[in-house]
C-alpha cells in the first residue's frame, strides 16, 4: 500500500504543530465563560487542528503516490542561515560587513557560482545597500559596528 | 532630502574617526550622533514627547538626536537594551513610569531599574483624566462614585493593557473607592477610545494626551483630573480631589536616562541640554497641545528623576501586588 | 453646496506646486520602499518624521500619506515580480500576479494593478469627501461581537482563496491563528508560547512571517531547479492591457473598490480582510473559478483596488475622530501633534484646508502614482531580466535590513529562517501560504474580541446572535461554508483541482 508522501506529511506535521500548542494551552488557565481564560481559545484551535491534520493524513491513503522529490539541501542551508548570521552580527560588526557577509554566503547557495562572481556580486549588493539605506533612507544602523572600530576594542578592554 | 544626506555623511566621517582608536572623551562629547532609544512604537505619546525633545536638544548638543524605536513587553525590551549599552553618552533611554512600575509588574527582568541606569532627569508629567461614553447616566465625580458602587455588576472599565496608564489608573480608582468592576482590556488607547465613544464600554482614565481633544470636542464626559490643580487647557474639569478623592495624584511621568557607569560630566552635560529643550518655545507649546507641560527645571536633574524612580517603585508595590495582576 | 466649496479649498492647497512637489516625493519614496521587500511604510515614515518637521503641517502630511498609499502600491509590483508581499494585504495579490508572471505576462499584472488602483484612489476620495462622518457613525456601531463575527466571515470566506483541498486550507487558516496567538495575552498579561522568550512577548513580528513563508520559500523552490526558473527566462510581454482586458477588469475593479472603501473605515482588521474578501468574491462569481490561483487577471485587479481603497479610508478614523486604525495612522497623528495641530473631532472644523487639502492630495497623488508607474512597469519587468544569482541574494539582504528595522531586534530574523522552512515544508506538501497569513493576522484580533464579547455580555453566549449586525455576518459565514462544502460543489473542485495536477 502507497501513500501520498505530501499529504501524509501535512497532515502529520499539522497534528504535531496541534499537540505542541495543546500542551502549552493545557498549561494556562482555562477560564469561565464570563471571563475565558489565556488557554480556552488555543485549546479549542489545537483540537480543530489535529482533526484536521487527521483528516488530511487519511486521505493521503486514497490519492495517488506523488513523484520523487528534490530537495536542495545546500541552497537551504546556505539561505537559511543568512538571516541568521545577519541578526548574530549586526549590532557588532555593523551594516557595512554584516550585508557583505550574508550575501557572499547566500551566492553560493546557487550551483553555478564563482569566486570572482560571488566578490562582484557582494561588493555590488553591500555598496547599493549602503547607498539606499544609510544614505537614502537614514536607517539608524552603524555602518561599521564596535567590534570593527578601535574604540569599541578600547571598551571591550576597560570591562564595558 | 540634501540634509540628511549631509548629516549622514557627516556620521559616516565620524564613524571613521572613531575607528582610528580614539576613546570617547568626556571634555568634547558629543563628537557624534546621539541615539534615544524609546521603548514603545512610533507614533504613541512617549514616542512624541521624545521626538520634541530629541529635536530641540539636537539643537544645543550641535549634534543630531536620533529616536530609536524599540518596542515590546511594556517597555522593558527597549530599557533592557539600553541597560546593556555602552555607557558612552551615546545611547540614551526615554521612559515613562514604566521604569518603575515594571519592577512590580515584571517579575523577571533583566535588569535592576533602581542601578542599571544614570538619571538625566525628568522630562515631563502629563496628569490622568477620568472620562466616560457620552450618555452614562453620572454627571459628576460624586454622583459617578455611588453610580458604579451600585451597579458594580454592570459598569465596565476599560484600559489599554496591562502595565499601561489607563491599567494603573483603574487600579488606583478602584481600590480608592473600594470596589472592584469588571475590566475590558484592549491593545492600546485608540481602540478602547473607540469604542468608548461606541458606547461599547462605560468609563475609562487615561493620559491628557489621549483624552483632551475628545473632552474639548463634547465626545466624552469628563470627571475629573487626577492631579493637585486644574490643567490650563481644562479649567472647567475640577481635580478628583475636588470630587472628593483624598490624596489621588497620579501622573504619567518621563525621564532621560543613560545606561549606569556612563560619566558625571557627560550626564550633567545632558542634563543641561534637556533643561535648554524643555525651555524651548517650541517644545513649551507642542507639549500644551498635547495636555502638558515640561517639568520645571529643577526637576530635569539627575537627582530628580532619581529620587522619583525610587519613590514610584515603592509607591506602586503594594498597588500591583494587591491588585495581584502582573504582565509576566 | 458645502461639499464643493471644500473640495475647492482642497484642491486650491494641494494644487500649490510645493505640495505637488512633495506629494511627488512621498509617492515616490513609497514606492520605492514597498518595492523593496521587508521594509514597510511604518519604519520609513518613523524615519523620514524628522525630516518634514521644516515643512508646514499641510506639506508634511501630504508627503507622510503619499508614503503610506505609495508603499501599498509598491508592495504589489515585489508580490507580483518575486512573490514576496511586504504588507498583509499584498498577500493576495501575489496568488495570482506571481502565476502571471510567470507566465510572462508580468506587465498585464502590473498595469491591472496600476489602473486598478488609480480608479481605487479616485473611488476612495470621493467617499472620503462625501461620506466620512455617516461612515465614522457606522464604524462605531461595531462592538466586540460585530468584529468576532467580521472576521469569522473573513476566515470562513479566505478558504476559497486556495485552489487546492479545502481541508488542507482550513488546516493552515487554524495553524495561522495559533501562531497568530503567540505572545503576551492582554486580557491576563500571562505569556503564550514564547518558550521562555522575551523577545515573542509582542508575538511572532508579522514581516518575519511573511518574508519567510513567502520570500525565503520561493528563493528556496527556485533553486530546486535553477535552470527552469520560468520568471525571466519568458518573454515580458505586451505591457498594456487591451481593450478585452480592460473589460475583463472593469468589474472586480468596481466591487473591489466598493468593498475597500466599507471595510478600509473600520479600525482594526478592516482594510486588511478588504483585499482577501474582494479576491474570494471574484472567485466566486467568476464563470471561471479554475483560473484563479493559475493566474487570473481579476485576481489581481479586484484585491488591488480592494487593498488601495482601503488604505485610504482608513484615514477616516484618524481624520473625523483622531483614532488610529493602523500603526501608520498612529505615526500620522504623532506627525500632526509635532506639527502643532491637535488631532481630534475637531480637525475638519478647525483646519480646513488642511482637512481637505490632504484629502484632495490623495487623488493628486493617485494620478501622481499612475504617472509615475506606467512607464515604470517596463523597467520593473526587466529587473526579472536579472539573474537569478544576483537577485535571490538582493532579495534576502534587503529584508533582513528591512526586518531589522522595524524593531532592531535580532530575535525577529532568526524567526525568518524558522517560518523559511516551515513554508518550504508545507510548499512542498501542496499547502497554500496565503489563508495561513491570514489567520496570522486575525488570530490575536479574533480572540481578542470574543473574549471582550464575553466580558461585555457577562458570560452570555448568545450576544453573537441577538445583535442585528452580528447575526447577519454569521447567517453570511455559515452560507459560504454551506456552499463551499455542498457535495456536488466540493466534488467538481476536487475534479477541477486533480485533472490540473
Amino acid at each position: 500500500m502507497t501513500a501520498n508522501r505530501k499529504d501524509l506529511t501535512a497532515g502529520l506535521l499539522f497534528i504535531a504543530i496541534a499537540a505542541l500548542f495543546a500542551l502549552g494551552a493545557l498549561g494556562q488557565d482555562l477560564g469561565t465563560p464570563r471571563k475565558l481564560g489565556p488557554g480556552a481559545f488555543p485549546l479549542l484551535l489545537s483540537g480543530i487542528l489535529a482533526l484536521l491534520g487527521a483528516a488530511v493524513a487519511l486521505k493521503a491513503f486514497r490519492t495517488p503516490a506523488g513523484g520523487p522529490v528534490t530537495i536542495p539541501w545546500r541552497g537551504i542551508l546556505l539561505i537559511l542561515v543568512g538571516p541568521i548570521i545577519f541578526g548574530l552580527t549586526i549590532r557588532g560588526l555593523g551594516l557595512l560587513a554584516t550585508v557583505a557577509l550574508i550575501v557572499a554566503v547566500s551566492t553560493y547557495a546557487s550551483r553555478r557560482m564563482s569566486l570572482w562572481l560571488s566578490l562582484a556580486i557582494t561588493i555590488g549588493l553591500t555598496a547599493f545597500c549602503m547607498l539606499v539605506f544609510h544614505l537614502g533612507l537614514g536607517l539608524p544602523i552603524r555602518l561599521i559596528g564596535p567590534w570593527l572600530s578601535g574604540a569599541g576594542l578600547a571598551a571591550f578592554g576597560s570591562g564595558g | 532630502m540634501f540634509k540628511r544626506l549631509l548629516a549622514s555623511l557627516a556620521g559616516a566621517a565620524f564613524i571613521g574617526a572613531v575607528g582610528a582608536g580614539l576613546p570617547a572623551q568626556a571634555q568634547d562629547y558629543p563628537t557624534g550622533p546621539i541615539t534615544v532609544v524609546v521603548p514603545f512604537s512610533a507614533g504613541g505619546p512617549t514616542d512624541t514627547v521624545t521626538r520634541l525633545v530629541a529635536e530641540s536638544m539636537s539643537k544645543s548638543l550641535g549634534q543630531q538626536v536620533i529616536v530609536e524605536n524599540v518596542g515590546g513587553a511594556g517597555g522593558t525590551l527597549g530599557a533592557a537594551r539600553v541597560a546593556k549599552a555602552e555607557p558612552d553618552g551615546y545611547t540614551l533611554l526615554l521612559h515613562h513610569i514604566g521604569m518603575a512600575t515594571s519592577a512590580t509588574l515584571y517579575r523577571k527582568l533583566p535588569y535592576d531599574p533602581k542601578a542599571a541606569f544614570a538619571p538625566i532627569g525628568l522630562v515631563t508629567e502629563v496628569p490622568m483624566v477620568l472620562v466616560a461614553r457620552k450618555d452614562f447616566p453620572p454627571n459628576n465625580l460624586q454622583e459617578l462614585i455611588t453610580y458604579v458602587k451600585e451597579h458594580k455588576d454592570e459598569v465596565t472599565y476599560a484600559n489599554a493593557g496591562i502595565g499601561a496608564a489607563s491599567h494603573l489608573c483603574g487600579m488606583l480608582f478602584m481600590q480608592a473607592i473600594e470596589t472592584p468592576l469588571t475590566t475590558v482590556p484592549y491593545k492600546g488607547t485608540g481602540p478602547a477610545m473607540t469604542d468608548l465613544l461606541g458606547g461599547q464600554v462605560d468609563f475609562l482614565c487615561d493620559q491628557t494626551t489621549n483624552t483632551t481633544n475628545q473632552i474639548k470636542a463634547g465626545e466624552v464626559k469628563a470627571y475629573g483630573v487626577f492631579a493637585d490643580q486644574r490643567l490650563a487647557n481644562l479649567p472647567d474639569l475640577p481635580t478628583v480631589k475636588e470630587g472628593g478623592l483624598e490624596g489621588q495624584s497620579f501622573a504619567i511621568w518621563h525621564g532621560l536616562y543613560a545606561p549606569a557607569g556612563t560619566p558625571e560630566p557627560i550626564v550633567n552635560k545632558l542634563s543641561e541640554a534637556l533643561k535648554a529643550a524643555l525651555a524651548d518655545q517650541t517644545v513649551i507649546d507642542r507639549f500644551a497641545e498635547l495636555g502638558t507641560a515640561p517639568v520645571p527645571a529643577d526637576q530635569a536633574t539627575p537627582a530628580a528623576l532619581q529620587q522619583k524612580v525610587t519613590s514610584e517603585i515603592d509607591r506602586w508595590k503594594p498597588v500591583i501586588e494587591a491588585a495581584g495582576e502582573y504582565a509576566d | 453646496m458645502d461639499l464643493l466649496l471644500n473640495l475647492g479649498l482642497g484642491f486650491e492647497t494641494a494644487l500649490t506646486p510645493i505640495n505637488i512637489l512633495y506629494c511627488f516625493i512621498g509617492v515616490l519614496l513609497g514606492t520605492l520602499i514597498g518595492v523593496l521587500p521587508g521594509i514597510g511604510p511604518t519604519a520609513t515614515i518613523a524615519m523620514l518624521l524628522p525630516i518634514t518637521l521644516s515643512l508646514s503641517p499641510v506639506t508634511a502630511l501630504i508627503m507622510l500619506a503619499g508614503i503610506y498609499y505609495g508603499a501599498q502600491y509598491g508592495g504589489s509590483t515585489t508580490a507580483i515580480l518575486v512573490n514576496m508581499p511586504g504588507e498583509s494585504s499584498s498577500a493576495v495579490t501575489a496568488i495570482d500576479g506571481y502565476q502571471m508572471a510567470r507566465r510572462g505576462q508580468a506587465g498585464h499584472a502590473l498595469a491591472a494593478a496600476a489602473l486598478g488602483s488609480f480608479f481605487a484612489g479616485t473611488g476612495a476620495t470621493l467617499v472620503i469627501a462625501v461620506l466620512a462622518p455617516p461612515l465614522t457613525d457606522v464604524a462605531l456601531k461595531f462592538g466586540p461581537a460585530e468584529y468576532f463575527s467580521l472576521m469569522f466571515l473573513g476566515l470562513i470566506t479566505s478558504v476559497a482563496l486556495a485552489h487546492g483541498s479545502i481541508v488542507k486550507a482550513l488546516a493552515m487558516v487554524v495553524l495561522g491563528l495559533l501562531l497568530g496567538l503567540v505572545g503576551t495575552d492582554i486580557y491576563t498579561g500571562t505569556p503564550r508560547f514564547t518558550l521562555g522568550f522575551i523577545e515573542l512577548s509582542d508575538g511572532i513580528n508579522f514581516v518575519a512571517v511573511a518574508v519567510g513563508i513567502f520570500g525565503i520559500a520561493e528563493i528556496l523552490r527556485n533553486l530546486e531547479n535553477e535552470h527552469e526558473r520560468e520568471v525571466g527566462t519568458q518573454p515580458i510581454g505586451r505591457l498594456m492591457p487591451g481593450k478585452a482586458e480592460l473589460k475583463q477588469i472593469a468589474g472586480p475593479v468596481l466591487r473591489g473598490t466598493a468593498l475597500g472603501s466599507l471595510l478600509g473605515v473600520l479600525p482594526g482588521g478592516g482594510h486588511i480582510l478588504a483585499s482577501f474578501a474582494s479576491y474570494t468574491v471574484e472567485k466566486r462569481i467568476s464563470k471561471t473559478p479554475e483560473r484563479f490561483g493559475k493566474g487570473a487577471i481579476e485576481g489581481v485587479a479586484g484585491p488591488e483596488s480592494a487593498n488601495n481603497a482601503g488604505a485610504q479610508t482608513s484615514f477616516i478614523p484618524m481624520l473625523t475622530l483622531g483614532i488610529p486604525s493602523n500603526p501608520v495612522m498612529a505615526l500620522m497623528i504623532g506627525a500632526m501633534i509635532i506639527q502643532g495641530i491637535a488631532p481630534g473631532p475637531n480637525v475638519a472644523a478647525d483646519e480646513p484646508a488642511l482637512f481637505w487639502g490632504i484629502i484632495v492630495s490623495m487623488w493628486v497623488g493617485n494620478l501622481l502614482l499612475v504617472i509615475l508607474n506606467l512607464p515604470l512597469i517596463g523597467l520593473w519587468v526587466r529587473l526579472l531580466k536579472v539573474p537569478y544569482f544576483v537577485l535571490f541574494p538582493a532579495i534576502l539582504a534587503f529584508s533582513a535590513i528591512g526586518i531589522y528595522s522595524i524593531n532592531s531586534n535580532a530575535f525577529d530574523l532568526f524567526a525568518v529562517s524558522v517560518f523559511g522552512i516551515l513554508g518550504y515544508v508545507l510548499v512542498k506538501c501542496e499547502c497554500e501560504p496565503a489563508p495561513l497569513l491570514l489567520g496570522f493576522v486575525l488570530g490575536p484580533m479574533l480572540e481578542e474580541h470574543l473574549r471582550r464579547a464575553m466580558i461585555i455580555s457577562r458570560g452570555d453566549p448568545t450576544v453573537f446572535v441577538t445583535r442585528p449586525l452580528s447575526l447577519a455576518l454569521l447567517i453570511l459565514a455559515v452560507g459560504v461554508l454551506v456552499v463551499v462544502l455542498l457535495p456536488a460543489i466540493a466534488r467538481k473542485r476536487e475534479k477541477v483541482f486533480i485533472e490540473e495536477d
